[in-house]
């Protein structure tokens, strides 16, 4: 432990406006960066967020350190765990359903709560280090992309249902396999059915887009594929 | 040797620094293996709520040493109240909203949120391990959850497609040829087990919709086939498999 620190870790108005000013800074870096790559909760929320851990727990500390009352000193800055944990189900509910992104921010959040509680209590160095930390998992992590393949979506559209063995046989051919499948048919007004297939894809290795398509649409009765 | 690990169950800025990277890790490893699916951002949720998780344990820790150390003077004046596993109690109550979000807002009957949500819980109680010092716990964890993730799992998703088991989707036009379905299933030498008909509504269907498990008749039959079949009756709308 620093101990540099020691003379801040009690609770009076100097180290409480400097445990404000760290909070704010540490927050404030965490929310800068969500903010500039756009997503939901930016500075704003996490120095929000990260301000109230803080005073929850400077409040439960004083409770104890200064009034000398008897109670459990971490019984209010554990509770704010919980609650951001409310919070959080709220955020990705709300965000909706096959997004990551309500996920990730919720956990963000969370944590950057977490770092507020031990900026509270006067935990510098804790506080320090998983600031950068997750920092680091945000940064850092961004930018490498985990070397694979992506799969993609394709839309055809067909007539007659053996068309589709035709295309899933294909593909089988070629090492790419079929991670979900939706069917949708709809008679048009000659009472013919014509079908879309929403396929998910996942192929072994790089495939060029433009020639599977249109490798698919020089087979019969295919009327037309679009990738997304 | 010894000695370092000795040195790393102390309460210090190293082991503060060993903790945090080894929970960091924790979260990394099973956010791996779930980014196959998502991108990147199913690795970074796993590893932020393991760095949380860890830093709960820690605060723990150096209430204890203020406790007994600067702010000695108060306890033995006041008494001590101190609870050692609250801040660690809470993170599970947390964590558990945190994944319920998860699983509500995933889509019908799939499974996806629930392993998502299991996978939370996971990575916070290993960082809560990483955080009391547990290193030979959380390093044998570790090893363990590599080899579930990263080689078992994909193992599974191939072996399930040839399954005769099937769950389906289906949405038509109105809910009287539910039977026609079925007997087209059947039709096709397959056991219909169970179907469960949705009664909400769901955002953007404005068709009855079910649920349908069935077993087919043979092995690797195929499931784009009897997809296909159930597509070509005239009044269904959409059908997708749904794989747990």
């Amino acid at each position: 432990m620093i101990s540099a620190f020691n003379g801040l870790r009690d609770i009076n108005t100097a180290t409480i406006l400097f445990r404000m000013v760290l909070a704010i800074i540490c927050g404030g870096l965490i929310g800068i960066e969500r903010s500039i790559k756009n997503r939901p909760a930016g500075f704003r929320t996490h120095v929000l967020i990260i301000i109230g851990a803080t005073t929850a727990s400077l409040i439960g500390h004083y409770i104890y350190l200064i009034m000398n009352l008897p109670t459990d000193m971490s019984r209010l800055p554990a509770q704010v765990i919980t609650g951001l944990g409310f919070i959080g189900a709220g955020t990705i509910i709300v965000t909706g359903s096959r997004t990551v992104k309500g996920l990730t921010t919720a956990a963000g959040l969370w944590a950057t709560g977490i770092v507020g509680l031990a900026i509270g209590s006067g935990f510098y160095e804790g506080a320090i280090v998983s600031t950068f930390m997750i920092l680091f998992a945000e940064i850092v992590l961004g930018k490498i992309k985990i070397k694979r393949v992506k799969p993609f979506r394709c839309i055809i559209n067909y007539q007659h249902k053996e068309t589709l063995d035709h295309i899933l046989r294909y593909c089988k051919d070629r090492n790419i396999a079929i991670k979900a499948l939706q069917i949708e048919g709809e008679t048009d007004e000659s009472g013919v059915k014509v079908y879309s297939a929403f396929v998910t894809l996942q192929p072994n290795n790089e495939v060029d887009h433009d020639g599977f398509v249109r490798k698919l649409e020089s087979f019969d009765n295919v009327i037309n594929a679009v990738i997304r | 040797m010894g000695s370092a690990f000795a040195f790393l169950h102390e309460f210090n800025l190293v082991s503060i620094l060993v903790r945090l990277l080894l929970a960091m890790a924790c979260g990394g490893v099973i956010g791996y293996g779930r980014s196959r699916k998502k991108q990147n951002a199913g690795l970074r949720t796993y590893m932020l709520t393991a760095i949380g998780a860890c830093m709960s344990v820690l605060l723990t820790l150096y209430e204890y040493e203020m406790m007994t150390g600067q702010w000695a003077p108060i306890v033995a004046e006041v008494g001590m109240k101190f609870d050692a596993s609250r801040y660690s109690a809470q993170v599970i109550s947390g964590i558990g909203f945190l994944a319920a979000g998860t699983i509500l807002s995933s889509g019908h009957q799939q499974v996806t949120g629930l392993t998502t949500a299991a996978g939370l819980f996971t990575s916070v109680c290993m960082g809560m391990a990483a955080g009391a010092g547990m290193y030979d716990c959380v390093i044998f964890v570790l090893i363990i959850l590599f080899i579930v993730l990263d080689v078992m799992y994909p193992m599974e998703s191939a072996f399930k497609r040839k399954l005769r088991n099937m769950t389906i989707y289906v949405e038509f036009s109105s809910i009287e040829y539910l039977d026609e379905i079925t007997d087209t299933i059947r039709a096709e030498k397959a056991t219909v087990y169970d179907i469960d008909v949705e009664r909400t509504k769901r955002e953007g269907s404005k068709y009855p919709a079910a649920v349908i498990v069935l077993q087919m008749g043979r092995e690797n039959a195929s499931h784009s086939g009897m997809l296909s079949t159930i597509a070509e009756l005239p009044y269904v709308h959409t059908i997708h498999e749904l794989i747990a």
